[in-house]
């Protein structure tokens, strides 16, 4: 035990004392928060129309009962009424000089009012050309043919659907949409993290020593390869989760920045729910950086490591993203597969659904991988196959 | 009493596809080791002498337990290597110019993590640490990280560690290799000073003199085999070291091809 103690603490006296590797393991969390924070700045800005703007609108035979419309509108509307439709208007456009051009057909009101879908004719027509590259374009484009299919569908009203203002008839409450969103997206995040985070650390820890020469230094003590094995995977993992903890500090504090609205909240989540997320992130870390740090025996350099584990970072990223379906999957067989697990189980967590037979499982069947693999290392440090590579 | 019991040991390694276009026939292993036998008294410095590739230093790394003999066995003290390799190890100190320290830690806080790995108490530790530090000069450096350090003064470094636990079997791969003349003074000084203190010691070297200077007894590796194994002064009564060595080398040369 002491022996390891040993291994462990000059591991972590390796990562913790290199300014530079504390500052790669530390950065990833504040930059994920800084860069959340920008881009919900800059997708806030760019979304935002100031209020003084003024929309250009041209209309061609534009009926009087449709003034409506214009007036509904958040900004001040500047119409313009063609005597004859102008091809070069379009030019202008496309130059973002006007937002939109609409063009109804002559007697456009009353051809409306006569028109019946049995007489098989075609309907009476709008055209509304817009430019969908240009904000403000997009905006009363949207407006505009809103209004026109909510018109054109309470001229045919058979029955209405939700037509009291006054109800809440969406039922989701502002936890709901904020736990849809962070379901949706933090379990894969977390498991991109984990897995650079081990990434990182795990693929140059033996390799590196191997091609350094001083994995030989250690194998000539009398220190069990199992210790050895043990020793390395614990202050990996350990170092492995202050970068996943930074990181999961990044991204559930930039969460309301990203989504910038008033709306999200993590109110919902109760010290619970976060011990159940670690204890997930502990176990993940666990078979991340025992697997890499087999592919790093196993690579006779840190070049050869890092090529071994792309497969393996594919596999990781594509697992993550079955969070993004939104639900957990039911089967609770499925929580004995290592990764795949993690990715359920963190799923469950985050959505407040996880049932202990889920998380069980997920812990069993990351331990019985995690088992195996310090076994194999620590046949691998008695290899001299793998450790000389001869 | 034998300390050191080397018998009947072969290694094979599988050869690369690259390696194999270097081999004449175009074999696919190499024979690194071929029966090799051997036994060093207590307090005997024992020389291994060939030339590069002859395999010193794979029956340096298969008694230091770090690699498995295809055949044969080796004992130190009594204890098989291929029974107890990690009992063999609490009782070797084994030093190669392949074993490197890690740069980023000061000789300071190596040695006292390799004491530790040998399971030396904290008081051994430092008193073996300050005798040893004060003996090779390098307390003026201990808190510099290796890779600041000049190379004498890493080799230094390594000896020191290598011998931190006091083993009463010491094997060296080519101590002076690469080192200036200062340093592998200190190192031979050192080698004679062990033998004074009734270590043993197995050294592998293809330097004539170091062999002429510190050995008792000198083995003659050449490709894999021990072509001779016998006491310094017997062989120098007659002839050279080295018009011995080169005899047989032509006469291996001649038997190889």
């Amino acid at each position: 035990m002491l022996k390891i103690k040993t291994l462990v603490f000059k591991e972590l006296k390796r990562f913790f004392t290199d300014r530079r590797m504390l500052a790669s393991l530390l950065l990833p969390g504040v930059m994920i928060y800084v860069l959340y924070s920008l881009i919900g700045n800059f997708t806030d800005q760019s979304q935002t129309v100031a209020d003084d703007r003024v929309f250009q609108v041209y209309t061609l035979h534009y009926p009087e009962p449709f003034d409506f419309m214009f007036e509904l509108f958040d900004h001040e509307i500047e119409v313009t009424a063609l005597s004859a439709f102008n091809p070069d208007d379009l030019v202008r456009l496309e130059n973002r000089e006007l937002e939109m051009i609409i063009v109804f057909e002559p007697d456009f009101y009353a051809t409306m009012q006569a028109y019946t879908v049995d007489s098989g004719n075609p309907a009476p027509h709008v055209e509304v050309y817009f430019n969908s590259a240009h904000l403000e374009s997009r905006l009363i484009y949207q407006h505009t043919t809103g209004l026109l299919q909510a018109y054109e569908q309470q001229l045919s009203n058979k029955f209405d659907i939700n037509r009291n203002l006054d109800a809440v008839y969406n039922q989701a409450t502002d936890a709901d949409f904020s736990r849809q969103f962070i379901t949706g997206i933090v379990p894969f995040l977390l498991m991109v993290f984990l897995f650079g985070g081990a990434q990182a650390i795990a693929t140059e820890s033996i390799a590196g020593e191997k091609e350094r020469g001083t994995i030989a230094t250690l194998l000539a003590t009398p220190t069990r390869r199992s210790d050895i094995a043990l020793g390395k995977i614990i202050a990996l993992s350990l170092t492995a989760l202050v970068g996943a903890t930074s990181s999961f500090i990044g991204v559930m504090f930039s969460l309301p920045q990203l989504i910038n609205d008033e709306s999200f909240t993590l109110a919902m989540y109760g010290w619970d729910t976060y011990v159940l997320l670690f204890v997930i992130i502990i176990t993940t870390v666990l078979i991340f950086v025992t697997v890499l740090s087999l592919i790093s025996a196993y690579a006779k350099s840190i070049k050869e490591a890092a090529s071994l584990a792309t497969p393996l970072m594919l596999v990781v990223y594509i697992v993550g993203l079955t969070s993004m379906l939104g639900s957990s999957q039911a089967n609770v067989l499925y929580y004995l597969i290592p990764i795949y697990n993690s990715v359920q189980a963190l799923t469950a967590v985050l959505n407040q659904t996880i049932t202990t037979t889920q998380l069980g499982l997920t812990i069993l069947g990351n331990t019985i991988l995690f088992a195996t693999a310090i076994v194999i290392l620590a046949k691998a440090f008695d290899s001299e196959k793998i450790m000389f590579n001869k | 009493m034998d300390s050191i019991v080397v018998k009947d040991l072969k290694k094979t390694f599988k050869l690369s596809k690259k390696q194999q276009k270097l081999e004449p026939n175009s074999s696919t292993q190499k024979v690194a080791v071929d029966a090799v036998s051997f036994s060093v008294k207590k307090g005997e410095i024992y020389g291994l002498l060939g030339p590069n590739g002859a395999g010193k230093t794979t029956t340096l790394r298969i008694i230091a337990s770090l690699i498995k003999a295809d055949e044969g066995d080796a004992w130190i003290e009594g204890v098989s290597v291929k029974d107890h390799p990690a009992e063999v190890r609490k009782n070797i100190g084994f030093l190669t110019s392949e074993l490197k320290l890690d740069d980023f830690f000061t000789p300071n806080y190596l040695a006292d993590y390799f004491g530790r790995l040998h399971g030396l108490e904290e008081t051994v530790l430092r008193e073996r640490k300050e005798a040893l530090f004060t003996q090779f000069g390098i307390h003026p450096f201990k808190e510099v990280k290796v890779a600041d350090l000049s190379t004498g003064m890493k080799q230094k470094v390594s000896l020191v560690i290598s011998i931190l636990h006091n083993p009463n079997v010491i094997i060296f791969d080519e101590p002076t290799n690469g080192l200036d003349i200062l340093t592998a003074k200190t190192v031979t000084d050192f080698l004679i000073d062990l033998k004074a203190q009734g270590k043993t010691i197995i050294l592998s070297t293809h330097i004539f003199e170091l062999v002429e200077k510190l050995c008792d007894r000198v083995g003659i590796i050449i490709h894999g085999k021990m072509s001779l194994s016998e006491d310094v002064s017997t062989l120098m009564k007659t002839q050279r070291l080295e018009d011995v060595f080169f005899n047989l080398f032509a006469a291996s040369e001649a038997s190889y091809a």
